[in-house]
């Protein structure tokens, strides 16, 4: 075993709740050189420590946090934590990302990743210090919302030495499978479910604190790539001011030029621009926006700090809407009210669930109702009509503690639909909602969703938005079958890549893997050129693929839901679906590229060329 | 014979306007209409650069980027509408 590398600590926390037994172990420096950090190191880690057949709900199943050697310096957006388990939404592992401070103070603990497997006896809360880690009872907090949990456990122990809390609320704890766990009050790591996870371990919240300082090697090497990330930031317009005039719900209308933006459940992708002006990022900025603010570190400020007039006539405070809830819970759902839409994000915060999910769900179940398939008397008399401002706020508290119809949605689209005898009505791939850009609009993420590992998501599936916005030219393909499959391949590798440097997507508007591999090698003293670091991401995309395969993911499931190749949109003046020839096409390249067997599991020849080695356990 | 030009993020500050009309002759292309516009150094300096186009500037016909057809150098019809804007991204 070898000393683990600068940029690191060197200390793994490894928790077993059933047992309450806490435990270090050491990091060892070849998984930093194999898996860097972030989403590679936890995917590692948790590959070796949980069973893929395991049941999401149960015991043995386990989530692993970790951290990249980025945390702890200056570098910009290096403030992010990544989270990997095996999710109860989709049954295949779960992967979520968030900014906010959290997994920066964690560190600050003087440990690199946290796992913690087990369920205990009651309701805890672990607490982590660089001096002790101790879990206590948490039955005092059981039940309180996000917010509140945050409050009761952010008393700071020394002046200017703030406790940082992660948590799950109601929605957690009522394991809901869109349950998100949050820190910052706002700041989740929201898909694929993690919060019921939380939940089944009868976990309530992670309380961090410490002043534990990592040491970087090169500091010159690391100064050259830092001094360049941020001067490209200044020069581009979306770094530099445009996310924080705009918030990234600047998108909408922009994304409804391109025609990928979903109405109704993607039964169609048009609006009425006057309806699109409503929600836009404009009209944000103009009437409910107090201030934009940003994640530790973060010179960019996307966040919508924002004022909305409550029911009663009262204010309230709080934070949203980003694009994806404008447009899971308003144009898919066919509401244009900013604030009802606004109110439900606060709800879901508090409750602890993910919005876009909730909205996917929501516009699901308002199809339904519609087509006669949930029934008034399902609905306990809500009206659950698209363009239905007022459900949104009132399924949210539903779903959380599972009440009336709300203990169906709580379940997920997927499960939903399947419920109500219409499975084919969920907008999902692998049973996750699938996000607010259109597959139509765009083969590149058609592939992206379908062969995202944790079901469909623009972050993991790889964003091909922007090439959308470029798109059509024979460098860059919107509609190529023949390109998407690298096209998405190279935008799932950087994607993976700053989910493990541990630093935010938006810097790739601006510059891409040079400045962060000179940064990383600095930090850590060892050679990440940017060729090592594409051999790193495609070594995770095929752990991720081997824990999926493992878990019983079959090639069907890398399939958009049949309306995509049934029911066209209209994209540039042309009729356009992603047919079951295109989608069987772009998936057996998809593969090729990856290394993987014509069934899509990675073959015995691709582990051997990146060196993954066998469960470690 | 006329198109649209459609503004959006802080171009509609810079262009004082959501969206204009201009006219078309035979033969009018992107650049002409942008050209004509960027009747300002503000204005010109936010998305030419030398006689290309900025980087991170956007501009689309119909929905679909300028570089599917002839770039700059592609010709108007009647009733097209042209969209501007800063590259952006979200999620």
């Amino acid at each position: 075993m070898s000393a683990a590398p600068y940029g690191f600590h060197g200390r793994i926390l490894a928790i077993d709740l059933s047992r309450g037994d806490v435990r270090t172990k050491p990091l060892d420096a070849s998984l930093v050189a194999d898996y860097l950090g972030g989403r590679g190191l936890a995917t590692r880690l948790f590959y070796d420590a949980v069973d893929p057949q395991c049941d999401p709900l149960g015991p043995d199943n386990g989530f692993v946090i970790a951290t990249s050697p980025l945390l702890g310096t200056n570098a910009p957006t290096a403030c992010r934590g990544h989270m990997v388990f095996k999710s109860p939404l989709t049954d295949v592992i779960g992967t979520s990302n968030s900014g906010g401070t959290w997994a920066s103070a964690f560190k600050s603990t003087g440990y690199d990743a946290i796992i913690v497997k087990g369920r205990a006896s009651g309701p805890v809360f672990i607490d982590i210090t660089p001096e002790r880690t101790e879990v206590f009872p948490a039955d005092k907090l059981w039940g309180l919302d996000v917010h509140q949990t945050t409050d009761a456990l952010s008393a700071e122990s020394e002046p200017g030495l703030r406790p940082r809390v992660l948590c799950i609320g109601p929605a957690g704890e009522n394991l809901v499978r869109i349950a998100a766990v949050v820190n910052d009050k706002n700041r989740p790591y929201g898909r694929c479910g993690p919060g019921a996870v939380w939940g089944s371990k009868k976990l309530k919240a992670i309380r961090v604190r410490g002043k534990a300082k990592i040491q970087v090697q090169d500091k010159e090497r690391y100064q050259s790539g830092y001094d360049q990330a941020l001067y490209l930031m200044k020069q581009a317009p979306v770094t530099k001011r445009l996310f924080r005039e705009l918030g990234t719900s600047g998108l909408v209308e922009l994304i409804n030029v391109i025609n990928m933006l979903p109405h109704r459940n993607f039964l169609d992708s048009f609006h009425d621009e006057e309806d699109l002006e409503k929600v836009s990022g404009e009209t944000l900025a103009k009437t409910l926006l107090e201030r934009a603010g940003g994640c530790f570190l973060c010179p960019i400020g996307c966040q919508r700090h924002t004022r909305v007039e409550s029911k009663t006539g009262d204010y309230e405070k709080g934070e949203g809407p980003e694009y994806e809830t404008v447009v899971m819970m308003g144009a898919l759902c066919s509401v244009y009210d900013l604030p009802a839409i606004t109110r439900a994000n606060y709800r879901c915060n508090e409750l602890g669930m993910d919005t876009m999910s909730f909205g996917g769900t929501t516009a699901c179940a308002m199809e339904l109702f519609e087509s006669g398939y949930i029934r008034p008397e399902d609905a306990g008399g809500l009206d659950l009509r698209f363009g239905s401002a007022d459900a949104l706020e009132i399924l949210a508290r539903l779903t959380a503690y599972r009440q009336g119809l709300g203990d169906k949605l709580a379940e997920g689209s997927f499960r939903l639909a399947g419920y109500f005898k219409h499975a084919e009505l969920s907008m999902s791939v692998k049973k996750l909602e699938i996000p607010g850009y259109d597959p139509r609009a765009s083969f590149t993420q058609a592939l992206g969703y379908m062969t995202s590992p944790s079901g469909a998501c623009h972050l993991r599936g790889g964003y091909a938005v922007s090439l959308a916005f470029f798109g059509g030219t024979k460098e860059i393909p919107r509609f190529s079958l023949l390109q998407s499959p690298i096209a998405i391949r190279n935008m799932q590798n950087t994607g993976i890549l700053q989910d493990s440097l541990g630093i935010c997507r938006f810097t790739g508007f601006a510059f891409s893997t040079d400045p962060w591999a000179r940064m990383v090698s600095g930090i850590t003293g060892m050679d990440f050129s940017v060729a090592k670091l594409e051999e790193i991401a495609n070594r995770i995309a095929t752990l991720e693929r081997m824990f999926n395969d493992e878990a019983g993911l079959r090639m069907e499931d890398d399939a958009l839901p049949e309306r995509f190749s049934r029911v066209p949109i209209v994209v540039a003046g042309a009729e356009k679906v992603v047919s079951r020839d295109a989608q069987e096409r772009m998936r057996a390249d998809y593969y090729k590229v990856r290394g993987w067997d014509e069934t899509g599991r990675p073959s015995e020849a691709a582990r051997k060329i990146l060196h993954i080695k066998g469960r470690n356990s | 014979m006329s198109a649209k030009v459609k503004f959006f993020a802080y171009f509609r500050e810079l262009f004082a306007a959501k969206e204009k009309v201009v006219a078309l002759q035979a033969g009018t292309m992107v650049r002409d209409v942008l050209a004509g516009l960027c009747d300002s150094a503000a204005r010109r300096s936010e998305i030419f650069d030398g006689d290309r186009l900025k980087p991170h500037i956007v501009v689309m016909i119909n929905g679909a980027g300028i570089q599917s057809f002839q770039g700059l150098e592609t010709p108007l019809k009647d009733g097209d509408v042209l969209s501007v804007f800063p590259l952006m991204g979200g999620g």
